[in-house]
């Protein structure tokens, strides 16, 4: 068992492991974001080990949000993705993006701090475009679901992500170095004609030095897509079902190889 | 006692009417100081070449902590810096052309899963692209572990101003394992422990004597990685910061 610490987010609290080494979330255990519960690290920052610091602080940030009403938080996360270092699979592949998709924003108010407005849309699109072309020997985008029938024969399957859940923690006080963000994707591929072939949740986690708070969320944001992209590139065909389907696709094009030199 | 030490009791000693903040500082300033440690290992003979780079890379898949970013980019540089300054290969770009196998999730732990990370298909033709022979890994973080004292300050009519002692104490503690990719072993490892404590006296205005062990950890393993990366066993003494 690993030796785990309590953490909490607003209403519902969760357990993190501890352990120095590869962690939970790595081996696809969802993490989720954190407020600490006391201090869990000590102090950071000059100003912070007085008084004074945080009379000031708490003054100004007091004042400033009760004059605006509410502090608001606007990022737009944005970043060029690397092209995976992978072999791609003998498979030819349609993605759909549906607008929920491609248009994803999280929004969230945090009592007392400030409300935040996430548009993760653009950088869903990029990330997963990119990544599902290096992943097969042919990808391309689709529109709808079941395909229409030259759009059959020309591919083998599609692949319709989803962004189920998006989370993140921005640190309270100083003492919390990260911003951290988790998110967990919902990847399904589908035959041509719309039966669903395998359905994989995958999970990101990123983390990111606390500084301007907007451009650390971006940077923390990015890491987590980063491992999600990480995760599909490199483990995509070894979920079983995909597997599976990828041996009954190489079978298939086996036997019709072998029909075509008979005939 | 460190030179930013020694600059702020100048600033202070240099006004009028500061003889008491003088004295107070002059009793704290022992508290405003780094102390080291390092110890250094090298398993092989193996050094850098002309053409061959190094490369700096973060340990970033702990739970608890994170090499910061700032410390990797200090190190990275102030080894490309100078007159005999090496070969660095840029991080990021390295972590890009290598995606996704330098994730936090993905990236080898150990040197057996760096050969067998280079046994993938072009992953090997792309690290020999890049002309990166050594990897740093740089494993650690900077920790307040210590803090007390604590300052009033108040304000009225005729003015403000500010009475008391705060202090805290910072640990910098960070260890570098060196990969050697042309012979798939470790090269070696470096440990730093720098501990600073820093003060803020406040008479009327606080005054804060930062010691900065980050930053003495920067120089103290660089010059140290410098050294391991260039010569086959010896080691220079480590920096003098007392």
């Amino acid at each position: 068992m690993y030796p785990y610490r309590i953490y909490q987010k607003t209403a519902s609290v969760h357990a993190f492991p501890a352990s120095q080494s590869k962690d939970l979330y790595m081996l696809g255990v969802p993490r989720p974001s954190r407020l600490v519960f006391g201090r869990d690290k000590p102090y950071n920052g000059l100003m912070e080990s007085g008084i004074l610091f945080r009379l000031v602080r708490g003054a100004v940030v007091a004042s400033i949000c009760a004059t605006v009403s509410a502090c608001s938080t606007s990022l737009v996360v944005n970043a060029d993705f690397p092209v995976p270092l992978v072999d791609p699979l003998p498979v030819r592949v349609g993605f759909l993006f549906d607008e929920t998709f491609s248009t994803y924003a999280h929004e969230e108010k945090i009592p007392q701090q400030a409300s935040y407005s996430i548009q993760i849309g653009e950088a869903n699109v990029s990330l997963l475009s990119q990544l599902f072309t290096s992943m097969f020997v042919a990808a391309e985008p689709v529109v709808t679901l079941p395909l229409e029938s030259a759009e059959q024969g020309r591919l083998d399957a599609v692949i319709k992500p989803e962004l189920e859940r998006f989370e993140f923690d921005v640190p309270i006080q100083r003492t919390d170095q990260f911003v951290e963000v988790w998110m967990q994707y919902q990847l399904r591929l589908y035959e041509t004609d719309g039966q669903l072939i395998a359905e994989w949740p995958v999970t990101g986690y990123g983390k990111a030095e606390h500084g301007n708070r907007g451009a650390a969320l971006n940077r923390a944001a990015v890491v987590a897509m980063r491992e999600v992209g990480a995760e599909i590139s490199t483990e995509f065909s070894a979920q079983p079902a995909v597997e599976y389907w990828l041996e009954e696709k190489q079978n298939e094009s086996a036997l019709s190889s072998d029909a075509g030199r008979n005939n | 006692m460190n030179r930013h030490c020694l600059q702020t009791l100048a600033a202070i000693t240099s006004t009028r009417a500061q003889a008491l903040a003088a004295a107070l500082a002059v009793s704290i300033l022992a508290g405003c100081s780094v102390t080291s440690r390092m110890e250094p290992y090298k398993r092989t003979e193996a050094v850098i070449s002309e053409g061959e780079q190094v490369v700096v890379l973060a340990r970033k898949h702990h739970a608890t902590h994170e090499t910061e970013a700032a410390f990797v980019e200090c190190v990275a540089g102030a080894l490309a810096s100078g007159s005999n300054g090496l070969e660095v290969h840029d991080t990021v770009a390295f972590e890009d052309q290598l995606y996704p196998w330098f994730e936090p999730s993905r990236a080898p732990l150990s040197t057996d899963e760096l050969s067998e990370l280079l046994e993938k298909p072009d992953v090997f033709e792309r690290v020999q692209g890049s002309g990166v022979r050594f990897l740093v890994w740089l494993d650690g973080s900077t920790d307040r572990v210590a803090s007390g004292g604590g300052i009033t300050c108040a304000a009225g009519v005729g003015g403000a101003g500010c009475m008391g002692l705060a202090w805290w104490e910072d640990d910098a503690r960070y260890d570098a394992t060196v990969w050697d990719i042309q012979e798939l072993s470790s090269t070696g490892t470096i440990y730093a422990d720098f501990r600073g404590r820093s003060t803020l006296p406040a008479i009327v205005i606080p005054i804060p004597l930062i010691a900065r062990p980050r930053a003495a950890a920067c120089r103290g393993m660089t010059e140290q990685l410098r050294n391991f990366l260039t010569s086959p066993t010896s080691y220079i003494p480590g920096p003098d910061l007392q």
